[in-house]
């Protein structure tokens, strides 16, 4: 068998670096809602960072926020929040962003 | 080079497979008891207890963690062995599935039975045949003889650098399993020494703490593509590659089966008869038989149902009358045998002679001597220009 193109792959089977496509996919595509903290409410408990299924919420020191390359928008942060810190936000309110995150 | 002859023993089919895997000294084993392959597991303990065999033996819940277990340990560089049969084997599709696609060279011993359905505890490769698009290499096998040398070979074949591909070393169940006959089982130092070429080989990529990889966490899109495209070009380089394991086996140990294909009096044969298995053992007396009679018939013994070996098939079938196959399985879908099947789509590459598909020995029916004649002499009559009948189930059809 003639290999006709160059592989995006190095490897022969389905191994990825952590440093390359482990950690590309771009999941954060796929939101079609946004979780947004008031940093006023957060009281930096971690709840929401305990709860979130890609564990995505990065810990701000006084606060906690998604990362949303990541994120996929299923609001089980907000669901826990028992501050009511977090509001899942449509992402056509952020459409004038320009980039889709 | 030639080793010194081995220690011969009367063992059953299944104590072969496990002493096969023994004299490769897997690093794990995990296998799940299901009939009639359950003895593999039980020898495989019995030489941990007595301590030759020195691996970690994982007690597992059912096949699908026998499969996880054994793949995991392949990935992360060790060389594992796990055994099942016919519904085992269903209930670790999806693991096998995923065996394959992560390229973990394991090696499996299955017993061939019946697959669910009917509560049918007894031979015949549904099992294997449920599998042929699991992107595994099958091997199917003739004697006890045969389980062993196979999966030595299997491993040198499933663990090579080229290959990196889970390998199920197929036996009939029941007729195998159980049958006890002589077997020489090589001294290890030999096995060792036939399997090291494997470690002069570059190192096949596996899990380190030291430097972390995902496995399988990507695969949308082009990378997917790109993986099938990798795991078909596997599939293409083993053909060649089993052949040159087996000659290589010859060398060693005296043995040798063919490769892809056994050919037996072939040659100058007008006609050709299609067996895999323990039926093939009974075929070639048949053949004798006829051939005394003065019939140019030859038999080939397929050993590999995936990779199909294509073109080992189009040189040995070119030129013959007629052909006829015998299956222990069935085609759901188009009526015949699924070996029968596979030769048809050669058709093109071999001549457009008659092709036969005889389906005998479901459920431990035996494929006995008088039907073989009676294939043959079909066979024989339709490379004579007498009208036939594509498919016959042979014990239901007088």
């Amino acid at each position: 068998m003639v290999i006709r193109k160059k592989f995006s792959s190095k490897y022969e089977a389905g191994w990825s670096d952590a440093d390359e496509l482990l950690l590309c996919l771009d999941t954060g595509s796929w939101r079609t809602k946004r979780p947004v903290v008031d940093k006023e409410k957060c009281n930096y408990c971690g709840l929401c960072a305990l709860y979130c299924p890609p564990q995505c919420m990065l810990n701000l020191e006084d606060y906690f926020a998604p990362n949303l390359d990541f994120c996929k928008g299923c609001g089980i942060c907000a669901k826990e929040c028992s501050r009511g810190a977090i509001a899942m936000v449509p992402e056509g309110e952020f459409a004038d962003e320009g980039a889709k995150r | 080079m030639k080793v010194r002859k081995g220690e011969i023993k009367v063992i059953t089919g299944n104590a072969a497979a496990a002493y096969g895997a023994m004299l490769c000294r897997p690093d794990v084993v995990a296998s799940y008891p299901v009939t009639p392959q359950t003895e593999v597991g039980e020898q495989l303990s019995r030489f941990h207890a007595d301590g030759i065999l020195d691996a970690e033996m994982v007690e597992v819940e059912g096949e699908s963690s026998s499969m996880n277990i054994t793949a995991a340990a392949t990935l992360a560089g060790g060389r594992a062995f796990t055994a099942t049969s016919s519904w085992g084997l269903m209930f670790m599709y999806d693991a096998m599935l995923q065996a394959a696609g992560f390229r973990a060279p394991v090696v499996m011993a299955n017993a061939n039975r019946e697959t669910p359905g009917i509560l049918a505890v007894s031979c015949g490769q549904q099992d294997m045949v449920s599998t042929r698009d699991s992107g595994w290499v099958l091997i199917v096998v003739e004697n006890c003889q045969e389980i062993l040398d196979s999966v030595i070979m299997a491993f040198r074949l499933a663990e090579d650098i080229e290959i990196q591909l889970p390998v199920m070393v197929n036996y009939d169940g029941f007729y195998l399993s159980y049958l006890a006959e002589a077997v020489e089982i090589p001294a290890r130092e030999d096995v060792d020494q036939f399997l090291a070429p494997l470690k002069l080989q570059p190192e096949r990529t596996k899990l380190v703490p030291e430097r972390p990889l995902g496995c399988g966490t990507h695969g949308i899109l082009v990378e997917f593509m790109e993986l099938r495209y990798k795991h078909c070009a596997a599939l293409e380089r083993a053909k060649r590659k089993l052949d040159e394991i087996d000659q290589e086996f010859g060398e060693f140990f005296g043995r040798s089966y063919g490769g892809q294909i056994e050919e037996y009096r072939t040659e100058d044969a007008e006609i050709v008869v299609l067996a895999s298995g323990s039926a093939a053992g009974t075929a070639r007396m048949v053949i004798d038989t006829k051939r005394a009679e003065g019939l140019k018939v030859g038999l080939i013994k397929l050993r590999v149902f995936r990779p199909f070996p294509r073109e080992r098939l189009t040189q040995a079938l070119k030129g013959k009358k007629a052909i006829g196959v015998i299956d222990r399985s069935v085609c759901f879908g188009w009526n015949c045998g699924p070996i029968y099947m596979e030769l048809r789509a050669l058709s093109p590459d071999i001549g457009f002679v008659p092709m036969m598909s005889f389906i005998d020995g479901l459920a431990n029916m035996d494929i006995s001597i008088p039907h073989i004649e009676r294939v043959i002499d079909e066979v024989y009559a339709a490379s004579q220009g007498k009208s036939y009948q594509e498919v016959t189930w042979i014990p239901l059809e007088e």
